[in-house]
C-alpha cells in the first residue's frame, strides 16, 4: 500500500536483489549519488539509473547517503528487510514522510547548512526562508540554495553546476 | 495543503540577500559533506555567485 504511494510520482528499479525508488520531487540536488557511485546514478545517462553498473553493497551504501527520501531501497526478499540497521538511513523502513513529521524531538536541533562540494548549499531542519521579498517557514524539511549563480531557479539549486563545472577552488 | 498541527518553532533565519550572499542567523552548524563541523557561528554570509576567494563564505567579490 505505503509503496504504492510511493510509486506513484516516482520509478523504481532493481537488480533483482534490491529495488531502488526514486521520486524525483524531493531530490534537493545534494549529489552524493552520482559524485560516490556515477556508474549506477548518472544524470546524464537515460535511465539515469543502472542497477548493475556497482555491487548491490554500493548501491546500499550510496543510498543510503542521500539526504533526502529521493533515493531509498529495500531488499526484494521481504524477510531480509525485517530487522534491518537503523544505519541503514534510506531503508524504507526508516525513510518515510510520516515518521519524519512526527519526530518533535527534532525541533530543537540546530539547523543543519551543509555545503557540497562543488555544489549547492543543504539547509536541513525549521527555519525562516527570506528571498526576493518573501517569506517563507521551512518545518522539520529540506532545501538547496545555488552557490555557482548559474541556476535557472535562483536562489534555489537546479543542478546546472554540474554542466557549468563549478568548483569550490 | 493541510492545516500545520504542531507549533513552528524556527531555529535560523535564512535571507538571501539580493544580489548578494546568503545570510544565515541564529542556531545552526555548518558543515562540509562529511558532515564535520566547520562552524558553529552566530552569522554567516555564504557565497552565492561563485567567485569569493574564501568559499564557501563571500568576500564581496560578486560586487566587483
Amino acid at each position: 500500500m505505503e509503496s504504492e504511494n510511493r510509486n506513484r510520482r516516482g520509478r523504481k528499479y532493481t537488480n533483482g536483489e534490491i529495488t531502488v525508488y526514486w521520486k524525483p520531487d524531493a531530490c534537493v540536488h545534494a549529489s552524493h549519488c552520482y559524485r560516490e557511485l556515477l556508474e549506477v546514478f548518472d544524470p546524464g545517462r537515460r535511465p539515469w539509473v543502472d542497477m548493475y553498473g556497482a555491487s548491490t553493497a554500493e548501491i546500499i551504501r550510496t543510498v543510503n547517503m542521500c539526504p533526502t527520501e529521493a533515493l531509498t531501497w529495500k531488499w526484494n526478499d521481504e524477510e531480509k528487510n525485517r530487522d534491518i540497521d537503523p544505519s541503514n538511513t534510506n531503508h524504507v523502513n526508516f525513510r518515510r514522510p510520516d515518521l519524519l513529521k512526527n519526530d518533535s524531538s527534532a525541533n530543537a536541533e540546530p539547523v543543519s547548512v551543509k555545503i557540497m562540494p562543488d555544489g549547492p548549499v543543504v539547509i536541513n531542519g525549521s527555519f525562516v526562508l527570506k528571498y526576493g521579498g518573501k517569506e517563507k517557514n521551512v518545518d522539520e524539511s529540506i532545501i538547496s540554495l545555488c552557490r555557482c549563480g548559474s541556476s535557472n531557479h535562483l536562489p534555489f539549486c537546479d543542478g546546472t553546476h554540474r554542466k557549468t563545472g563549478f568548483n569550490d577552488n | 495543503m493541510e492545516e500545520v498541527k504542531k507549533e513552528f518553532k524556527p531555529q535560523a533565519i535564512v535571507e538571501v540577500l539580493e544580489d548578494g550572499p546568503i545570510k544565515i542567523t541564529g542556531n545552526f552548524m555548518v558543515s562540509d559533506s562529511k558532515r564535520d563541523i566547520m562552524d558553529s557561528p552566530e552569522e554567516v554570509y555564504l557565497c552565492r555567485c561563485g567567485r569569493s576567494g574564501n568559499k564557501p563564505y563571500c568576500d564581496g567579490s560578486h560586487k566587483t
